[in-house]
Formats: C-alpha cells, structure tokens, sequence
C-alpha cells in the first residue's frame, strides 16, 4: 500500500488542514447531551470526521487531499492500536480472567444477522440484504462478497452499499451510539468495551471514545479489553464471515424470503424474478 | 522496502507532532511531557509494519502491532514501567481526533455515492451496526456476569 501512495508527506495541505481540525475540535472540547436517562457525549473526533468531511466541499480540501488521507488513516489507526497494545500488557491478568467472554463475543458481531436481516427482508430486499447485512461490510468483507458473487450480482451491489454508509456514517453513527447505550442500558462499560472490536479502526477508536469519556476511572481497563477485542476481530474476523456469518445470512435469507413470499400470496412477480 | 520506510518515518513524525499538539490543547499534557511516549507508540507501529513485510503468515499489520505493543508491557518484562508511564501521558482520544479528521477528509469522496444510497439501506445500515456491536456487548455481559467479574 504504501508503495503506490509515494510521498504522501509532501501533502502538507492536507496536514496542515488536519491540523487545524484537530485543534479546533479538541478546543471545542467534550459536551454531553442528557437524552432520557442516559446521554449522548459529542467528542473532538466526532466535530473532526464531521468538519474534515465538511471541509472536501471547500477549495482548502481538493480530490488529492481525499485521496491522499486514506493511507494516512491507516497509519494513524496503526499508532491507536499501538497504544490499545500498551495499555493491554499490564492488564493481562484481569485479560486471562475475562477471556472467554473476549472470545466468545466475537460470537456478537453475528447480530447483525439477527437484528439487520429480518427488517432488510421486510423492506423487501432481496439478494442484497445478504451482502448487507452479513457483516459490517468493511475492505475484507467486500473482497469476500466480490470474490463469491462478484461486484455486480445483488449481494455485490448489497455489500458496496453498506460499505459505502460504514465509510461515510458508520464512526459518526457508532460514536453517537456507543456512549449512549452505555449509559441507559444496564450492560456494564466493560462488556461494551469488548464490544467494539468490530473490524474497523476508526470504528472502534469512535465506539470505545464515549465509553472512556464516560467512565474516566475504568480508562485502563476498557482501553486494554477493546484493544484485545480489536486484535482478536482483527485476526479472526474474516474467517468468522467465510465460515459462520456468510452461510448463515444465506441460510436465514432463505428461510425469511420463502416466508414473505408465502405470505405475499398474491406476489408473483418476486418469485418470478428471483 | 526502504524508501516505504523511510517515508513511513516521516508520515509518522507528522501524526505524532499533530496527536502531540491535540493532546495538548485537548488534554493539558505538555508536547514534551508526551513526546517520549507518542516516540515508543511510533516505534511499535513502524515495527509491526517491517515484521509484517518480512513474515509470510497472512495477518494484518495492525495485529503484529497491537501484539508487540502486549508483549512489551507485560508485567515483568524488562523496562515496561517505563514504557507504560510513558505512553500513559499520551490520550487515546488525542490519538483517535486526528485520524477522524483524516477519516472525514477521506470519505468527501464517497459523499455523492452516499447520498444516491436509498432511506431503506442508510436504515438498514444502521442496524447492521447496533446488531453488530449491541450483540458482542450482549454476549460478553452475560459471560462475565455468569463469571463473576462484574
């Protein structure tokens, strides 16, 4: 990757711009908005995703710029993961303690299937909802979809979709959440924390923000459970898709298609084009 | 190998001294206070990347980093107080504001893909994510209740 991205640190533009954003955003500083019984905390790295993205609309911000950032994110992700390491060292023994629950919530990240399935195949989706609702949808999972059913088949055209809205929403929409459940539900802030490995970098540096936001005193010990829940997704993620989330997604569609089109008695044209 | 390096170096300088100046503004934490431990954060990471070039197993370089990273802090493990005192200076939110803000400079690209996207899937995109996370914490909660651990 990096090869092909040569001389990305002649883009001064672009860090100076990032520069500016980060120091506007941490001026701005933390703000919580109670909602309910719980609330939603806005953190610096959400005003930055939003004003970077605000900013491509701008002339400060041209299509090199765009493109140029998306290596950066990966090396900047790669100094997160850095620090999720050091802070999970010293933790290991309460890691070794709570390590079937860290493994067995990899077990979660099939939710999706679970939660997204149902209501994609009541909206009336068809083949798509398989490539979009199997997984978060990020590079890996794409390549999957791409690889089995190529891009242009429905499941292609599903997993683009969703990879296309985790890009653009999902750290803005799991940041705003994230924070937000942990505080109305009674799920504790550690299971949350294990939680987040999700598969995505700045997904889990969104998710897992909130959460130490919130609970100042546990910083240590979320830090270090996300840290591993992000390396255990990030080993094993993949191979979750290939043998567990596709099939059962594939699985499940059929059984929930072939009852909406039972109960659709009259719907002859979905069978007829499925 | 060596030029990707040695821009790697440079890329990471420029992060470091942008977390650096955040985790100032943000956080209170003097650059120079900070310095040695976004140094050793820099450090791990350019080693995760060179292993990751140099083995042939099929693992992504941030997991040879976030490893790295346990195994040196583990307890007992020669100079790790030192490495944990350090790197405590640096906040991890201080770390995750910039690489949003290249995140949000990155996705401008996307934003006309993302407007044409129908209300059924930005819906059901946003399920996919509560599933996703909402089930993990669901199952790691009921496990360490059942242990005890919380």
């Amino acid at each position: 990757m990096a090869e092909k991205s040569m001389k990305l640190w002649k883009d001064w533009r672009l860090h100076l711009v990032v520069l500016a954003i980060v120091m506007v955003a941490e001026s701005i500083g933390t703000h919580s908005i109670p909602l309910g019984p719980g609330a939603i905390l806005l953190l610096p790295m959400l005003y930055a995703v939003i004003i970077g993205l605000a900013l491509y609309f701008t002339p400060l911000v041209s299509e090199k710029q765009s493109i140029n950032a998306e290596p950066l994110v990966f090396l900047s992700v790669a100094v997160l993961i850095a620090k999720f390491g050091v802070q999970a060292g010293p933790a290991i023994p309460q890691i070794i303690e709570a390590g079937p629950a860290l493994l067995l919530q990899e077990f979660g990240n099939l939710g999706t299937i679970f939660l997204a399935l149902p209501l994609a195949v009541f909206l009336g989706l068809k083949r798509e909802s398989i490539g979009m609702t199997h997984s978060i949808g990020r590079e890996a999972n794409l390549a999957l979809i791409t690889d089995k059913y190529g891009l242009s088949s429905p499941e292609g055209r599903g997993v683009m979709a969703m990879y296309i809205f985790g890009t653009v929403f999902g750290s803005i929409f799991i940041g705003l959440i994230s924070g937000f459940l942990a505080t109305v539900t009674p799920i504790h802030p550690l299971s949350f924390a294990m939680a987040t490995g999700v598969g995505s970098g700045s997904m889990a540096a969104a998710s897992l923000g909130p959460l130490i936001a919130a609970y100042p005193e546990m910083s240590a010990e979320l830090t270090a459970f996300s840290g591993v829940s992000n390396l255990i997704s990030s080993v094993s993620g993949l191979y979750m898709s290939i043998f567990v989330g596709l099939p059962l997604t594939v699985k499940m569609y059929e059984i929930l298609s072939k009852k909406r089109d039972l109960k659709a008695a009259g719907g002859a044209e979905d069978v007829k084009k499925s | 190998m060596l030029k990707s390096l040695k821009e790697w170096v440079i890329v990471f300088i420029i992060i470091g001294a942008i977390m650096l100046i955040g985790n100032w503004i943000g956080y209170d934490i003097m650059p120079l206070d900070a310095l040695p431990g976004i140094a050793v954060l820099i450090g791990i990471s350019l080693a995760g990347l060179v292993i990751h070039r140099l083995l042939p197993f099929q693992m992504p370089s941030i997991a040879y980093i976030g490893i790295l990273g346990l195994i040196l802090t583990l307890p007992n493990m020669p100079g790790s107080e030192q490495i944990v005192a350090w790197t405590a200076e640096v906040s991890l939110l201080a770390i995750a504001t910039p690489i949003l803000a290249y995140a949000g400079v990155s996705i401008g690209r996307s934003w006309f893909d993302f407007v044409q996207l129908g209300w059924r899937t930005i819906v059901i995109g946003m399920f996919v994510l509560l599933g996703t996370f909402l089930g993990s914490a669901v199952i790691a909660e009921v496990i360490l209740r059942m242990q005890g651990i919380i």
